[in-house]
This record gives structure tokens, sequence and C-alpha cells, in this order.
């Protein structure tokens, strides 16, 4: 038998070959039929005019309503300061960067070019210490890269394509899915991220503010650059000029059980006003993988809540195995970049404060991330 | 050319703050008003009879020295139309004693002052500073606070953050006000060369060990002391009224400004903070026990200080660092940049 995806032939007509929906450059079940043919959704158009009639029929009857204050309203505020700033954070390139101690620890054992794109990462610590202001410790990340690059290779044993979207400085947002209860998703995109770009880049992935509570976690989180998903601190990673990863998901993503695998949940969206408001392009991820790494049977929310949790999972092996059930099966992950969604060069700064157009991006966004998965699994 | 009138002179801050006002070529006079004597460094200011300094002992916080302060001969006489009000670095648990009308000594003061300044008819500037511990901390190592951000209003704030908080809604009540303009600084941990760290409420006082919950390892915000002198003559000087954060670039954990400043954190247990806060105070430590609780000391936070760039022409000119002392110590120094 040769290679390849198996062929299924109809039992009616066998000259006619079914091919799997990856072959056949159509989109599959459950992604967006007007994705891919560049065409806008037509039923969104016609929700669109139908709700700019009412609009406008409300208009004529109506004084007019002023422009909803919302939690935006300081994020919004933001453009004039990014414009004094344009003081980005940039690491040098691969050539520039001169390895002037010797390496120790897990860090010896690394090749001169993985230690050469640590070292970049020198340049985000702010002023004279050796931390930016967000926790980012570069020694922290020297000792744990190490660790992480060896579950990139030998565990998850990762694979990734279209590192070209990746722009080379300048603010961009990665929006990836999320799956898999424990965060290795996150962890092996910022290390992918930090192989593949020049000048090295690190991915500083918005975490949910539950991480920000828990002992030793919220430390080791922040010294390896992770961040609390704040509207200012993502407003300020953006002006700084940094690559910033969110699973608009959130939780319910991560707790999602084995019947919604690579099924993407509700987008939250609040980085699509960031990325209108600091003229930045969204990349949308698509990760292979972390679907499978947790299968969770049942998410047992009451029990959830009662413990203050955010979720109470039952999988194969946990809680059967105790906290070792909850470690990820070694699948194999893949990663995708998908082409940038450049919101900001058809809408200004001032879009973010329009709620309908806001979720009507997200909803292009989340689109995209979905045609990526179901092209790519 | 402003003639200006800066309390509590005699403490750290006030100090340094006069000192640079001093040598500015744009203010004509300069009144330091304090609780104590005048302190060694003001003796070659105050030693010219023809000096641009003078110097009044007298408390703040009490309604009739301040009233008898401000409508005083000296102050009359010396044109003044600026004041500076620096908050006494004493933490207010410490204080708690000394209640003055049921408010603490910090926030009788910042009414005081604040209601001579609008009463005056000559005082046209008001420059206070205050602390940025008055933000409501989310859950994290770091946050990222704008002036818009959101203050710890909940009753359940330890004294001394409250107390800030009192302190900042006085003032910032009055910064739309027409006739006089107000303008607030918000500062972080303020330190000075040699390992001094003042307004921190975990590290301010004397050195010695201080215990922090385990497993949280806030970052803190750093500004040094030359560098808050320099953002109070910006403030006098930019006919700007607002509530401005001002900080140094650098950040870091308060494990190690700890280390850095002679005052090692031990990380306890969250349950035992209680006990170790009380085996220290036996061993002679300076550590009250509502200042080891609350959400600062496990979230912490930087500044972004990009409106005091924008409007007050602020920016840090002081680097801030670790460098080893005559004695072989490593401590903290400060360095123009």
């Amino acid at each position: 038998m040769s290679g390849g995806p198996p062929r299924v032939f109809l039992d009616a007509n066998p000259d006619e070959e079914i091919l799997p929906v990856a072959e056949r450059g159509e989109p599959a079940l459950g992604s967006d039929p007007f994705a891919s043919s560049g065409a806008s959704d037509p039923l969104l158009e016609r929700v669109e005019t139908l709700s700019e009639l009412l609009a406008r029929a409300e208009a004529s009857l109506l004084p007019p309503r002023p422009a909803p204050e919302r939690k935006v309203r300081a994020a919004a505020e933001r453009p004039a300061e990014n414009e004094a700033r344009r003081r980005w954070a940039t690491t040098p390139r691969l050539a520039e960067v001169e390895l002037l101690e010797r390496a120790r620890g897990l860090e010896a054992l690394l090749p001169e070019s993985e230690r050469r794109r640590l070292a970049a990462l020198d340049h985000l610590a702010d002023g004279d210490v050796p931390y930016d202001r967000f926790g980012f410790s570069p020694s922290a990340a020297r000792t744990a890269f190490p660790l992480f690059l060896a579950l990139y290779r030998f565990y998850f044993r990762v694979s990734s394509s279209g590192h070209e979207h990746l722009a080379p400085e300048g603010p961009a947002i990665l929006a990836a899915n999320h799956a898999g209860l424990l965060p290795f998703d996150g962890a092996m995109t910022v290390v992918d991220v930090l192989r593949h770009t020049d000048p090295p880049r690190l991915a500083r992935a918005v975490v949910d503010r539950w991480a920000g509570e828990l002992p030793f976690v919220n430390v080791f989180l922040a010294r390896v650059g992770q961040v609390v998903g704040t509207r200012e601190n993502f407003a300020d990673l953006l002006d700084d000029g940094q690559l910033v990863l969110v699973f608009p998901e959130g939780m319910a993503g991560a707790r999602k059980t084995i019947t919604e695998r690579y099924r993407l949940q509700r987008f939250h969206t609040g980085f699509v006003e960031q990325a209108l408001r600091a003229r930045a392009p969204i990349v949308p991820v698509a990760i292979i993988g972390s679907d499978d790494q947790t299968p969770i049977l049942f998410d047992i929310r009451p029990l959830a809540r009662w413990l203050g949790l955010p979720a109470a999972p039952i999988t194969p092996t946990f809680p059967w195995l105790g906290p070792l059930g909850l470690l990820p099966y070694p699948v194999r992950y893949r990663i995708v970049y998908g082409e940038p969604l450049r919101f900001h060069e058809r809408f200004g700064p001032d879009a973010a404060h329009d709620a309908r157009l806001v979720q009507h991006l997200t909803q292009q966004v989340r689109r995209s991330v979905q045609t990526l998965l179901d092209r790519n699994r | 050319m402003r003639r200006v009138l800066v309390t509590h002179a005699d403490e750290p801050i006030g100090r340094r703050i006069v000192k640079v006002l001093f040598h500015d070529r744009d203010v004509a006079h300069v009144l330091g008003v304090g609780e104590g004597p005048a302190p060694r460094g003001f003796d070659r200011f105050l030693a010219d009879p023809d000096s641009r300094f003078a110097y009044l002992r007298s408390p703040v916080s009490r309604h009739r020295s301040v009233s008898d302060l401000f409508g005083s001969s000296r102050v009359r006489d010396a044109g003044i139309d600026a004041v500076v009000h620096v908050p006494s670095h004493q933490p207010a648990a410490a204080s708690q004693r000394r209640l003055l009308a049921g408010l603490p000594p910090r926030t009788a003061e910042a009414r005081l002052v604040l209601q001579q300044c609008v009463e005056s008819d000559t005082l046209r500037t008001l420059v206070a500073l205050g602390s940025a511990y008055v933000y409501r901390l989310q859950a994290g190592n770091s946050n990222r606070l704008v002036e818009s951000s959101e203050l710890a209003l909940s009753p359940d704030v330890v004294p001394e953050v409250r107390s800030w908080v009192d302190c900042d809604m006085t003032f910032r009540a009055e910064v739309g006000s027409g006739r006089l303009r107000v303008v607030l600084l918000r500062l972080p941990t303020v330190v000075a060369s040699g390992g001094y760290v003042y307004l921190n409420p975990l590290l301010s006082g004397r050195g010695g060990a201080r215990p922090r919950p385990m497993g949280f390892d806030p970052v803190c915000a750093l500004v040094a002391d030359k560098d808050v002198a320099r953002a109070v003559r910006a403030a006098l000087f930019a006919e700007r009224s607002g509530v401005y954060n001002v900080a140094g670039v650098e950040s870091v954990p308060l494990s190690v400004l700890g280390s850095w400043t002679r005052r090692p954190c031990v990380p306890v247990p969250a349950p035992m903070l209680g006990i170790a806060a009380g085996l220290l105070r036996l061993a002679g430590g300076q550590v009250q026990l509502d200042r080891i609780s609350g959400a600062h000391l496990r979230y912490g936070f930087t500044l972004d200080t990009a409106r005091a760039e924008r409007e007050l022409g602020f920016r840090p000119a002081y680097r801030i660092g670790v460098a080893t002392a005559g004695d072989g110590e490593r401590r903290l120094e400060t360095a123009p940049i």
C-alpha cells in the first residue's frame, strides 16, 4: 500500500474519488467557508445592513446616544503616549550577539546557537538591573529554557511552519487556540518563536489572573516572561513593541472536554481592542496536539466553583494517579502561524470603542484560527 | 521666579528637595519647615546671612501651628507662592497612638496644608507627594499601572495604605480648582545611595530582617530620591495640574531590594507571618504586624510615567543598581544616567 492518506471511494461511482479535506484544498467541516475565498461573510453583512437600517431609523426618532463609556477608555487614551515613546524593546540579531560568559548549569548543554538566542534576551532588562518591569529575568530564562527545549524536542516533538509571518520587530499579537488543562501549548509556542526568529523574540504570553494568585507559580511565570492579562499590561507590552501571545478562549479552552476537541470556544474581544489601539497585526496561530495531551472526560463545574478552582477535571489518569495524572501525554505538537490580520490598516484606534465592530473582527480571527486548525490536523 | 515652602524638610526626601531647589536659579527663596531641628546638611545654606534659604521648626500635623505658620510674618515676608508638601516618612501604624481628631497624622497634615493653601490669597501652587501604593493591585507578580487605574478603596486595606489613599483623595479633590494649581505626584519605593529606602510599606524604617509571604516575590518599582526632587522641580514650573506617576526605569523583586538595602526579606508561610513578626520584634526589629499583610506584599506593580514625561517634562536621570562599597559590602547605589 502506498503512503499518504487513505482514499475512500463511493460505491455508486467508483471513479469518483473523495480526497481528504486537506488535499482538496477545501475548508473542513466546521470551518468558515468564506475565509479561504477572501470574500466577506454574506450573513454577517446582511446582519450588519439590517442593524445599520435599524440604527438609522432609531437615530431619526431618538436623540443621538453617547458612545458607551467602557473599560477600554483608559487604553484608548494611549496612542499619543505610544507616539511619544517609540522606544521599542528590541534584541540584537544573532550575528551581533557576543557570548561573554561561560555557560553554567543546564545552559552548558545547549549548542552555541541556542545560547546566543538566550544571550540576546539580556537586552530586554530595564536599566541597570537584571529584570524588566514585568519581573522577567534573563538569567531565570536561561535556567528554564533547557528544560522546556528538552520537552519541545523529545517529548512533544514539535514541528512548526509559517514563521515568515512573525515580524522581526514591532508590536504583534499571536492569537492561538488553547487546550490541555496545563499551558504547555503556551510554553511550546514561546520556545518555537524564540528558536525561529532573528533577532530572537520572546513571546510574552498573557496568563489568566488566577495564575497570579498561585504561590510560586506567579513568580515562575513572571521570571520567564509571562504577564498577567490586565489591560494596562497588555497595552504597555504592545507600546513597547513586543510580541504578545494570547489565548482568546481563556480558561474555557483549557478545560474543554474530549467531545469539544479542536472546536474553538467563544473568543474574548479585548485583544482585538488592543490591536486596533496599538496598530498591531494579529497573527492567527493553530496549535495541533494540545487538545489531545490531557483528554478531559468530564469537568465537574460545581465542584470547581466550590473549591475556587477554574476546573475540576476527570481524565483517564486524574484523579486516579494523583497530581501525576495531570501530566500531558507525549503527543506530537504542530504549530502553524497564519497570515497576519492587519485590521489597523482598515480601522483607526477609535474603532476600539465600537463594540459591534470589535466583536465582528474577533469572529474573523476565530475563523482564521479554526481554518488553520482544520487544514493542519 | 518661585518662592517655595517645603514641609517635612528635615526628613530625607524633604532635605533632598530643599537642596535641589536651593541650587536652582529659578527659585528665589526656599523656606524649609520641619518638626525637628535643622539638619546639619543645611548649615552651609543657613550660614550666609543673605541666604535664599530659611528653616522653621513647626509641626504641620496640628491645626494651631499650621495656621500660625501660614499666617506668620516669615511666610508673608518671604513672599511664598508655592508649597511642596512632603508627607511624613513615619509609617502610619507606628503613629496610630497619635491620632489627631480621629485621623492619622499623615492624613491630618494633608488636610491642614491643603486647607491653608486653598484659603491663602498668595499661594498659587501646591505640589504634594503621594504614594503609588494607593492603587488596588490585581493578582500578579507585576502589574503596570497608569494614573487612571483603580485605587485601593476597600475598607480592609492595611492602615499604612489607607492613610496614603486618604491623602491622595484629599489632594485629588482639589486638582480641578481654578485658583490653586494642585499637582499630586505618586511615588513608588524611593531609594537613595547607601541602601536607604523610603515610602515602602515593608522596607521603610530601620535595617534588619522582615518576613514576607512564601511563594510571592512582588516586583517593586523604584525611583531615586534625586529624581523625586527633579520631579518636584518639574511640577513647580510646568504650569499643569493633575495626578502624575513618577518612577525610575528600574524595578526589582522585593527579595532583591531587601538584600540590596540590608533588609533581608525572609520567606515565611502565610499563616506563620504573625509569629515571625512577633519573633523579629522581640529580637529588636521594627516590624508591625499590619505592615506584613495585604496585597502589596503578594502582588507587585510598576508605573507608567508617560503622562509625567509628556506634561511635566520629567524623565528619570538617575539609574539604580547595586555596587560594592568601600567596606566590601554590596548595596544599592544611584548614579546619573
